[in-house]
C-alpha cells in the first residue's frame, strides 16, 4: 500500500484541474450571503416581534416568569445562533461525506474537499460558539453551564481542533489524508448526537423548536432570511478556498513537472 | 498437513493470544497502568482528603472512577501499537492474507482485557481508600455494568485511534486529543448511570436505563463504524 504514494506521480501525470463552472457561483453567493444576512439582521429588529409577542418596553410575564429588556432583546441573538450551528452541522456533514469518497475512491481532490470543509466548519462552530456564549451570559445569566447541547457542540469544537492537530502531524500525504478521512468520519458521529441531544435529554435548556414551541411566523421569515443568508456564505466561503488550495496544488505540481523534465 | 485457510475466529485466536502471551512474559502494560491508576488515587486523596466529607465523596464517585478509568485507559492504549511498530511486527501481520477487521477485534479485546484486569485492581482500591466511610447503598454493584459499558467503549475507539497516531509525531498528545472528545458522550452517560448507582437515591433507576441505554448505543454505533473503518487506518 505504501509503494503507491512512490508511483502515483509517473503513473498519474494529471494536473489537479481548477477553475470549474461553481467558481463562477462563488462571488454572487457572497454578496447573495452578505444581503441575506444584512435583511435577516434588520429583520430580527424591526419585523420580528418578541417571544410570544411580549413589548419591548417594560416587564412582561413569559410562562409564569418575569423578564425584563434585556431577555427580551437578547433573544435577538437566536436569529444568528441557530442558522451558525445549523451551517456547522451542513459544513461538517459534507466533510464527513467528501471523506467517504476519498475511502473509497483515493483521490487526493475528495481529501481538499473533505479538509475545506472541515475548515469552514471550523469557522461557523467557532461563530456559534461565541454567539452562544454571549446569549448564555444573558439568559441564565452564567458564562458557562454543563448544559447537554453546549457540551456536545464543545466536543465538537475540540473535535474539529484535533483533526487539524491529526493533520499537522503527519507528513506523508496519502496517509494524512486516509487517517484524517477516518477521524472526519469519527468526528461526524458526534453531529446527530448534538442535533438530538435535547431530544434525549430533556433536562436541557435548548428547547426543541421547531417541533414543540414554534415560533410566530414573523420570527420564521426573519430566520429564514438569516438561514439562507449564512449557508450561501457558508458555500462561497467553501468554494473560494477550494480555488484557493486546488489553484496551489496545480502549481505545485506544474513545479514538480517541470523539475522531471530538466 | 492442514492446508486449509484458517477461520477470522482462529485468526482473532491467535492474534489475542500473541498479545496475552507477551504480556503474560513482561507483565509490562499491567504492572505500568496499576501503578499508574494507584498513583491517580493517591492524587484525589491529596486533592479530596483534606476538605471532603464522605457523604461528598460518594456524590462525585461515579465521576472520579471515571478519571480514573480514563487515564489509566489512555496510558494503555499510548503503548498498544507502539510495541507492534518496534519489531515490525504490524507489517509482518498485515503480509498474512487476512481480514483487517480480524486484527482490529483482537487488537480491542486485549486492549479491554488489559484495561479490565487494571479495573479490578483499582476499583476495590478506590472503594478501600474513600468509600469505607459511608455505607453503600443497596444498588451500588450495579455500577460495574456501566463500568464495564464504558470500558468496552473506551477500548474499541482507543483501539482505532491508537493506530492512527502511533505513526505521528508526538503521538500521545495527539491520541489525548483525539480520544477525550471523542469519547464524551459515554463518558457523559456513564459518569450519570455510576453516579446513580453509587449513591442510590429515588429515581435513580430511570437516571440509570437512559444513561445506559446512551452510553451502549453510543458503543454499538462507535464500534461498527471503527470496525469498518479500520482496514482503512491499518493499511495506509
Amino acid at each position: 500500500m505504501r509503494k503507491d504514494s512512490k508511483e502515483n506521480p509517473q503513473k498519474k501525470p494529471t494536473l489537479p484541474e481548477v477553475g470549474q463552472w461553481p467558481d463562477k457561483l462563488a462571488m454572487p453567493a457572497l454578496i447573495g450571503g452578505a444581503v441575506f444576512t444584512t435583511v435577516g439582521f434588520l429583520l430580527a429588529f424591526l419585523y420580528a416581534g418578541p417571544v410570544n409577542g411580549a413589548a419591548v418596553d417594560g416587564v412582561e410575564v413569559i410562562n409564569g416568569e418575569l423578564v425584563g429588556n434585556v431577555l427580551l432583546l437578547s433573544q435577538k441573538i437566536f436569529y444568528f445562533h441557530m442558522p451558525l450551528g445549523i451551517a456547522s452541522f451542513i459544513a461538517i456533514g459534507f466533510a464527513v461525506y467528501y471523506a467517504i469518497r476519498y475511502l473509497r475512491s483515493k483521490e487526493v481532490r475528495f481529501d481538499t474537499c473533505s479538509r475545506i470543509c472541515m475548515e469552514v466548519g471550523l469557522v461557523f462552530v467557532v461563530g456559534t460558539m461565541v454567539t452562544g456564549d454571549l446569549w448564555t451570559r444573558f439568559e441564565w445569566g452564567v458564562w458557562w453551564t454543563w448544559d447537554p447541547r453546549l457540551t456536545t457542540y464543545l466536543i465538537l469544537t475540540l473535535l474539529i481542533i484535533a483533526y487539524f492537530v491529526l493533520r499537522s502531524a503527519l507528513k506523508e500525504p496519502e496517509r494524512r489524508a486516509s487517517y484524517a478521512s477516518v477521524v472526519a468520519i469519527l468526528a461526524g458521529i458526534d453531529v446527530p448526537i448534538c442535533y438530538g441531544i435535547t431530544r434525549l435529554v430533556p433536562s436541557s435548556l435548548h428547547p426543541v423548536i421547531i417541533r414543540e414551541s414554534g415560533m410566530t411566523p414573523d420570527m420564521v421569515i426573519a430566520l429564514m432570511f438569516c438561514m439562507i443568508g449564512m449557508m450561501l456564505v457558508a458555500y462561497a466561503f467553501y468554494r473560494i478556498r477550494f480555488r484557493q488550495v486546488r489553484i496551489a496544488e496545480r502549481t505545485q505540481a506544474l513545479k514538480e513537472r517541470l523539475e522531471d523534465f530538466e | 498437513m492442514n492446508r486449509k485457510r484458517p477461520s477470522a475466529w482462529q485468526q482473532y485466536k491467535t492474534l489475542l493470544k500473541k498479545d496475552l502471551q507477551r504480556e503474560f512474559r513482561t507483565k509490562e502494560m499491567v504492572t505500568s497502568m496499576g501503578i499508574y491508576a494507584i498513583l491517580v488515587l493517591i492524587i484525589f486523596g491529596a486533592s479530596l482528603g483534606q476538605s471532603a466529607t464522605a457523604d461528598t465523596i460518594v456524590k462525585i464517585s461515579g465521576g472520579l472512577l471515571w478519571v480514573l478509568i480514563v487515564f489509566t485507559g489512555l496510558l494503555g492504549l499510548n503503548r498498544s501499537f507502539s510495541y507492534e511498530k518496534e519489531q515490525s511486527c504490524l507489517e509482518g501481520i498485515l503480509l498474512v492474507p487476512m481480514d483487517r477487521s480480524v486484527i482490529y477485534l483482537a487488537k480491542a479485546t486485549s486492549n479491554l482485557v488489559f484495561l479490565l484486569a487494571v479495573e479490578v485492581i483499582a476499583i476495590p482500591l478506590y472503594y478501600f481508600f474513600f468509600l469505607t466511610a459511608s455505607a453503600p447503598s443497596e444498588t451500588f454493584l450495579y455500577m460495574l455494568i456501566p463500568l464495564f459499558v464504558g470500558t468496552v467503549g473506551i477500548s474499541g475507539v482507543g483501539t482505532i485511534l491508537s493506530t492512527i497516531t502511533v505513526n505521528t509525531r508526538g503521538r500521545d498528545v495527539i491520541l489525548a486529543v483525539l480520544l477525550i472528545p471523542l469519547i464524551f458522550p459515554l463518558l457523559y452517560a456513564g459518569v450519570s448511570a455510576t453516579g446513580a448507582m453509587i449513591v442510590g437515591a429515588d429515581g435513580c433507576w430511570d437516571t440509570f436505563t437512559v444513561s445506559l441505554a446512551l452510553a451502549a448505543g453510543y458503543d454499538v454505533v462507535m464500534l461498527l463504524v471503527s470496525w469498518v473503518l479500520y482496514d482503512y487506518v491499518v493499511s495506509a
